[in-house]
């Protein structure tokens, strides 16, 4: 580097900053670009760690034990739920909402931050998409399968038929199919365009026949032409452009679930905003549960460097800080709006008989993010874990407290209940958590978790009037 | 919808149709046409696994049977349809026919509906003189009994079947046994009847068998009425309150709208006194003293809470002040002073309420139930008179005293050895006998015991013979009504397992020549009318009753010495406490006293005071719960506690001179201190699938364990909590504070004289009102998605009036059995998944000691601007241009949404296939097996019609359907639909009738509307159902009451069924009269919340003519 500066004249010279203004590298140790090639598609392409299989066979079995729940569900009925009369939705839309918000951070991750030029999205993106993709699975499951008669659950899918039965297009239910379908099929795309020059290097790094042909077909045969990041990079910028209205969309209207009905507690305008800010809470909360323990085992914190966990934390307090402001306007309004009706539900919410729920959500959700403030928990892996965990449990809380309390006391005193879930219940839900990490793990050990192209994009030599930059000077790109 | 043609009286000369089968008998052709069954459907019929095989071979034998192919030789047992000619019978229109449902010694005058050859449906007879077509719950649900796979079935001698002829020679040999020694050591164990042919049977059985002795038990049992008004009036008559005739009541412990005898009539009665439509209406009052919360207390408008015991007390006192004021009866004045002691503490309760009657003279009307002494009824019956009210509020009709001895003369006459042959018709000794009697071992004293009983119970064992009841919808009978109409039991269909009658029995042991029961009762009904045309028979079967055949009241005077006697026999009795508890024996209002144990109906219907489903429990104040350190009571709630929405109480043991029993204790809000209420007719020891819980234990505890005579409340119980121990109880209502809310709106008659439109002021602004919706043309707000075009010829609507609604819960079986609604059992229940669709919602206002009850029946509004409607997303859920909403069942995915997003939540989901599972099945995997032993799975391939329900009660359970409502599966949501299924009926016959003419209006005016199952069950006549869009049609004109108000109206859903607000008349003078705060409890909740809607609104009253009170909207 001082080669290089010694040749620029003294009056053109910028001073360079302070130490301690300089921008912390998104990649450590000036890493050549080979050497990220190999680390990143080395933890693939490596042999298959003790402790993956020690978590695939945890998780595999849980995933079965989600499908055998499913199905004694389905052959049985809805009551093998804890659901009842008032409460007709409870853990099923809870964990829908909940599954749903953790998809968030993966396109937010890879489309507005794309557009916002931010640069280290690169490092986190790829794993942040496919945890996206696979918590938007795990979502689906639960509508599909928590209504009465799920053989029929396609009805709710506009298909023409001959006597002209088309869904209802006023429900907000009908909105759900088409947000989540979208937002899945768009994600899932995104995904997989921004996959095929990685998948290519896993082609050519391949070591069988077998790896070739599957990664060769996947790369859909990219040669990594001009012209094809020329068109690679047109495409990534349009789905960026459209997936980033979905970000937004796809909570708002899993939010009009309950904004657009007339129970009170459920029947408020706040509901979009609050719950797409609490939709990115919870999914950087789940990437950092990922990333956190993942970037050591798999050697990956020059990649993922303390400087993208501690940006993760500055969102999750950021969105944090939204979701608590969007508690306290809730009571606020309950107050101002004088409908008694309101208010009894909020007095309800948190002083009801579900109190410990809410406060269970105001501690993991408003409480703990604020030590984020703190560089020193940011940058301690282990309290990040921890934090991140806690922010998932709240916004699960957040989640029930606002389908189950509601549910449960409203209009008419008579008519009120409580919801306690079953062995059914818990088990359907740890079971997706099978379902989520198993897919995790695959995708894990078969792709490569790090978007290979795009990190070697953002270091310094990727510059061509880099000195170490330009073609040729790097390793293979 | 039933529409009553004339009885078509057929001349004796001139050309004859056929109209009975045996006419055409004789001809081949019509044999092979019987043989055929259905020749228009034969094809499609001989498919054993259609649904319709069960119904085919009823049909059939049905049809045999009353041509004579098995034997006889002429027809007789011959149906009178009620309405429509066997010619015009229509295969899947359902017919009507008249008869009565008998209940201990009284009647209800019935319309049954039958579909192809099966009962599925109960009404009232409403053209009965003293009938306005509404029943109870128990005739309403009595039809499941005839479909209870649990009945008994088979002929049985020590246990071993027998078959039919057996046991018809082993009664011949009886008779021949009996007549050779006349009787001797034979003893006849019956229930209280009404039936004329019984009496004629005992009298000549009597005559013939003058050795046999003659016996009556019935462990509820109303006859003291009759005894005291004997006693009384010095000749044998029967006291019958017209309650309509009285304009201030008191009760002394008479629940006469829920246990005592035809409470469907009092209710009636006692409702046409308290229709208040306008301010100056006249509108009864009523008093109640007693010590359990019953539904006549909840009624009341001033309620006395006393110990059983004390209720003499209070009766004394009142007679006092009542003879003081009338200057008549002084003689009995000095007997009283001592009687009359304890009552001191309510003094001026009493002295103000003694006023108030005096007042009313000839229109107070005092009343004693049956579970107090024959002292009490003596001072009702004497303040009556100083009232004048007898022969006027209290009519004394002829009561010959029934024959038949007591119980304990019966078991003397075992414990003697007296006893050869005892035979039991009916009862159930050995569950509902006192427990001091220890009946079981009794019984098997006598040599042989003949049972002739409906199940195979607690007293079928031990018995020589056990002989199958059948239905009272299977058998010929009659009864009299409570007025002393003769009606005809008439069955509708043949003895589905061959059961025998009481008649029959009885006649085959007296050896008489004529057994059939059809013979026996024409027989009766021939010396009864003096007619023995076949004409007058036709008519009585037709029209259901013999016209004035009812008593003819006779005058009455008091005999004050005969009531002075008794007086000064009678104890004055201390008042209870904590260690000596007074324990008061009850008959359930669901399972009566034990007879309805195994009706799923009843046992799910909710206690109307407790909420209580599938169980009884210790009853206790709040107070005496303190004073025993029980805890569990929810201050706020106004209730029992729940952990996390569930019951679980604690369990005490509760001895009474040393018998003992336990149950789990509910803190009931309003008893009286030291009492102890328990329920009779739980905790059958043998009884069917019903009547125990899926665990196998049965329901409830048995009361009458702790019964040491025929007494109904006694002292000296202690309760003892049994450390650690908790009993699940399943209750449909958790919370019992309205909280403040404005959901029954209820004023007092000066309250409601002086702001009339109360009600309207009662809810929060509506949408109307604010200034950020716009609003359209007629000031409502312009909606965001287009409203359902309601352009229909009717528009249907629904007013329930609160001030008449006792609360009956009759509604809510007439539901059900109309619209085929599964139960769901008691964990189902206890989770809050109970599928009525109507709810009785009942809330408690004021202190918990001594709160106030209010009702609302709540079921679906259909709401115009249906929330439902809106978040279904398959369209599951729509509106018709009637203004009905809809639920297509077979378009329904099940999300619930619509339930949720409804805010009176009355739609009800199908968590599991409750129709097709046994209640102890509902959590089996496909996996398992099932109860006919075989992998779930394969049935289901084989037969996925059946689910796991076993073959003889999935037989039975299909023919109680009514054919023409789905029976709906898992995953299904469903509601109250206005009985649509009427609606339809009605509107297709009025299509035929009007063939060119284009009249397809249905009207009031022709009586083409029709009544919903509810409203014309309910006997308080609160639900008004009609076309909205005829102005001149009740449920308009109600609709325009300036009480008339919608539930949750500022939710803009507009509800086309709208409530009367619920008017009190309580007496300014009483001492529970709050001069500062003259309003009913929840009122006085609301306005401490609220403001008042009386006063401060006086001002809004004229805003009212800007804006339109959009509650109120039609």
């Amino acid at each position: 580097m001082t080669e290089a500066t010694a040749a620029i004249p003294a009056a053109v010279k910028v001073e360079a900053p302070p130490p301690e203004l300089e921008r912390q590298p998104l990649v450590l140790n000036q890493r050549p670009l080979g050497w990220i090639t190999d680390h990143i598609a080395g933890v693939a392409e490596g042999k298959t760690p003790k402790w993956w299989w020690v978590a695939f066979g945890i998780s595999a079995p849980t995933m079965v034990m989600c499908f055998v729940m499913i199905a004694y569900l389905i052959s049985t009925g809805v009551g093998v739920w804890g659901l009842n009369h008032p409460v007709a939705w409870a853990w099923d839309i809870t964990n829908f909402v909940f599954w749903i918000g953790i998809g968030h951070a993966g396109t937010l991750i890879s489309a507005i931050l794309f557009l916002l030029r931010q640069r280290w999205r690169t490092s986190i993106n790829r794993a942040a998409e496919a945890m996206t993709i696979f918590a938007v699975m795990c979502a689906g499951i639960f509508p599909l399968i928590h209504v009465g008669r799920a053989w029929f659950a396609w009805w709710l899918l506009p298909i023409p038929t001959s006597n002209s039965l088309w869904p209802q297009f006023c429900s907000p239910l009908e909105w759900d199919v088409f947000a989540v379908s979208t937002y899945f099929t768009v994600s899932l795309l995104f995904w997989y365009m921004g996959l095929v020059p990685d998948l290519a290097v896993m082609r050519d790094r391949a070591t069988n026949k077998l790896k070739q042909i599957l990664y060769g077909l996947f790369a859909l045969g990219w040669r990594a032409s001009n012209r094809h990041w020329s068109n690679y990079e047109k495409a990534y910028l349009l789905l960026a452009g459209l997936s980033t209205p979905l970000v937004l969309s796809v909570h708002s209207i899993v939010s009009f679930d309950f904004a657009v009905s007339q129970l009170p507690g459920w029947h408020t305008t706040i509901f979009p905003p609050y719950f797409v800010a609490g939709a990115i809470f919870s999914g950087f909360g789940m990437v950092l549960t990922l990333l956190v323990p993942l970037r050591s085992v798999c050697n990956l914190q020059e990649i993922v460097t303390t400087r993208h966990v501690e940006l993760m934390c500055k969102v999750v307090l950021a969105t944090g800080s939204i979701v608590g402001y969007a508690y306290g306007m809730e009571f606020f309004i309950a107050w101002y709006g004088g409908n008694p009706y309101e208010l009894d539900a909020f007095r309800f919410r948190a002083f009801g008989p579900y109190w410990w729920a809410y406060w269970i959500m105001i501690t993991c959700n408003v409480i703990s993010p604020q030590l984020f403030w703190f560089k020193k928990i940011r940058t301690n892996m282990v309290a990040v874990f921890i934090i991140s965990i806690v922010v998932n449990i709240g916004m699960w809380f957040e989640r029930f407290v606002i389908i189950a309390t509601t549910l449960a006391r409203e209009f008419m005193p008579a008519n009120w209940g409580y919801f306690s879930p079953t062995m059914v219940d818990i088990l359907t839900f740890v079971g997706t958590f099978g379902l989520f990490m198993t897919l995790f793990l695959l995708f894990m050990r078969f792709l490569p978790m790090i978007a290979i192209c795009e990190v070697k994009g953002i270091t310094p030599q990727a510059d061509p009037h880099h000195p170490l930059g330009g073609a040729g000077k790097g390793g293979h790109h | 919808m039933k529409t009553i043609p004339p009885p078509c009286p057929e001349p004796e000369s001139g050309p004859k149709y056929w109209r009975s089968l045996d006419q055409l008998a004789d001809t081949p052709e019509f044999r092979e046409w019987v043989e055929r069954e259905f020749p228009s459907g034969a094809s499609e019929l001989t498919d054993p696994t259609t649904r319709r095989h069960f119904v085919k071979i009823m049909s059939a034998s049905f049809l045999l049977a009353g041509l004579g192919l098995t034997g006889c030789r002429r027809p007789e047992e011959r149906i009178m349809p009620h309405s429509k000619m066997p010619e015009n019978q229509v295969h899947g229109v359902p017919q009507y026919f008249a008869t009565a449902f008998p209940l201990r010694a009284s009647a209800t005058p019935l319309v049954v509906t039958s579909h192809d050859g099966r009962p599925t449906k109960i009404e009232g007879n409403d053209r009965h003189p003293d009938s306005n077509g509404a029943t109870d719950q128990f005739a309403q649900a009595s039809i499941l009994n005839l479909y209870d796979p649990d009945r008994a079935i088979s002929f049985r001698q020590g246990g071993h079947a027998k078959s039919r002829e057996q046991a018809l020679d082993m009664l011949t040999e009886l008779a021949a046994k009996a007549a050779a020694s006349q009787g001797q050591g034979l003893c006849f164990l019956l229930e209280r009847s009404s039936s004329p042919t019984r009496e004629r049977l005992q009298a000549r059985l009597a005559q013939k068998l003058p050795q046999a002795r003659w016996f009556v038990y019935e462990p509820v049992d109303f006859d003291i009425h009759r005894q005291a008004a004997t006693l009384a009036f010095g000749q044998p008559v029967a006291p019958a309150n017209k309650l309509d005739a009285a304009k201030v009541i008191l009760s002394l412990d008479h629940d006469f709208i829920g246990a005592e005898e035809d409470s469907w009539l009092n209710v009636r009665r006692f409702a046409k006194g308290r229709k208040i439509h306008r301010p100056e209406d006249e509108m009864n009052r009523l008093y109640v003293v007693e010590a359990l919360y019953s539904l006549t207390g909840a009624n009341a408008d001033h309620r006395l809470r006393v110990a059983s015991g004390l209720v003499q007390a209070v009766a004394a006192r009142l007679a006092m002040e009542v003879f003081k004021l009338t200057g008549k009866h002084a003689e009995l004045a000095n007997a009283l002073a001592a009687l009359a002691e304890p009552a001191k503490p309510w003094e001026k309760w009493i002295v103000e309420a003694a006023a108030d009657l005096v007042k009313q003279g000839a229109g107070g009307l005092v009343m004693a139930g049956y579970r107090q002494p024959l002292a009490v009824h003596l001072l009702a019956h004497a303040m009556n008179s100083a009232l004048g009210a007898v022969g006027r509020a209290v009519q004394l009709l002829p009561a010959p005293p029934p024959a038949g001895e007591s119980l304990e003369k019966l078991a003397a006459e075992l414990n003697a050895g007296k006893v050869d042959t005892l035979v039991i018709v009916g009862g159930n000794p050995a569950y509902n006998a006192p427990a001091a009697m220890e009946w079981p071992k009794l019984q098997a004293k006598a040599k042989a015991v003949i049972r002739l009983g409906y199940y195979e119970d607690e007293t079928a064992e031990g018995c020589a013979w056990h002989l199958p009841m059948a239905h009272y919808l299977e058998s010929w009978g009659d009864a009299r009504t409570a007025d002393g109409t003769l009606v005809p039991v008439q069955p509708l269909i043949n003895p589905i397992f061959g059961g025998l009658t009481e008649l029959e029995v009885l006649a085959r042991i007296g050896g008489l020549a004529a057994t059939r029961p059809y013979d026996l009762v024409r027989e009766t009904f021939r010396e009864l009318s003096g007619s023995a045309e076949e004409n007058a028979w036709r008519k009585f079967l037709h029209d259901g009753f013999l016209a004035h055949s009812a008593a003819k009241p006779v005058a009455g005077q008091l005999q004050a010495s005969a009531v002075a006697s008794v007086l000064s026999e009678a104890k004055p009795v201390a008042a209870p406490g904590a260690q000596n508890l007074e324990v008061v024996f009850y008959r359930s209002y669901s399972t009566d006293d034990g007879r309805f144990n195994n009706n799923g109906w009843l046992q799910e219907t909710p206690d109307p005071i407790t909420k209580l489903t599938w169980d009884n429990a210790i009853l206790l104040s709040p107070k005496t719960a303190q004073a025993l350190n029980i805890g569990g009571l929810d201050e706020k709630a106004k209730g029992n506690k729940t952990e996390k929405g569930l019951f679980f109480n604690q369990v005490a043991a509760l001895e009474l001179n040393g018998r003992k029993l336990s149950g789990p204790v509910w803190i009931q809000p309003g008893m009286a201190d030291f009492v102890v209420g328990l329920a009779l007719g739980y905790g059958r020891t043998k009884t069917g699938r019903i009547g125990r819980l899926a665990d196998g234990s049965p329901a409830g505890f048995n009361a009458y364990a702790l019964k040491a005579g025929t007494e109904a409340h006694a002292q000296g119980a202690r309760l003892t909590v049994l450390p650690g121990a908790r009993r699940q109880l399943a209750s449909t209502q958790e919370h019992g504070s309205m909280e403040g809310r404005p959901l029954i709106r209820e004023a007092n008659k000066e309250d409601f004289a002086r702001t009339p439109t109360f009600a309207r002021h009662m809810d929060l602004d509506s949408p109307a009102h604010t200034g950020h919706i716009a609003n359209d043309a007629q000031g409502n707000p312009k909606p965001i998605y287009p409203r359902p075009q309601l352009n229909g010829m009717h528009q249907w609507g629904m007013v329930v009036d609160l001030t008449s609604c006792v609360g009956c819960t009759a509604c809510m079986v007439a539901c059900q059995s109309e619209n085929n609604i599964p139960i769901v059992g008691k964990e189902q229940v206890a989770k809050g998944r109970e599928m009525s669709w109507v709810r009785l919602d009942r809330y408690y206002a004021g202190t918990v000691e001594d709160p106030q009850i209010a009702y609302q029946p709540v079921f679906c509004l259909h709401c115009e601007n249906a929330p439902c409607e809106s978040v279904c997303p398959v369209n599951a859920t729509v509106h018709d241009d009637e203004g009905l909403n809809l639920m297509t069942y077979n378009r329904c995915v099940g999300t619930r949404y619509c339930s949720n997003n409804c805010p009176y939540k009355v739609r009800r989901f199908n968590f599991f296939d409750y129709n097709r599972r046994p209640l102890d099945q509902l959590y089996r995997s496909p996996f398992s097996l099932n109860k006919d032993g075989q992998v779930e799975a394969v049935r289901w391939l084989k037969d996925p019609d059946k689910g796991t329900v076993p073959a003889d009660q999935w037989d039975l359970l299909k023919l109680a359907r009514n054919p023409d409502v789905t029976v709906r599966m898992r995953g299904v949501m469903e509601k109250c639909t206005y009985c649509l299924q009427r609606l339809e009926q009605a509107k297709i016959a009025k299509k035929v009738k009007a063939r060119a003419s284009g009249d397809v209006r249905l009207n009031e005016r022709d009586g083409s509307v029709p009544k919903t199952a509810c409203q014309q069950a309910c006997p308080a006549e609160a639900i008004t159902f009609g076309d909205i869009a005829d102005p001149d049609s009740q449920v308009s004109k109600l609709k325009k009451l300036p009480h008339n108000y919608s539930l949750l109206g500022f939710l803009d859903t507009r509800p086309r069924t709208t409530y009367l607000a619920r008017i009190r008349n309580p007496n300014p003078r009483m001492p529970d009269y709050d001069a500062r705060r003259p309003h009913p409890q929840t009122l006085n909740e609301y306005i401490s919340r609220h403001g008042s809607p009386l006063e401060s609104h006086g001002a809004k009253g004229k805003k009212e003519s800007v804006h339109p009170p959009k509650g109120a909207h039609q």
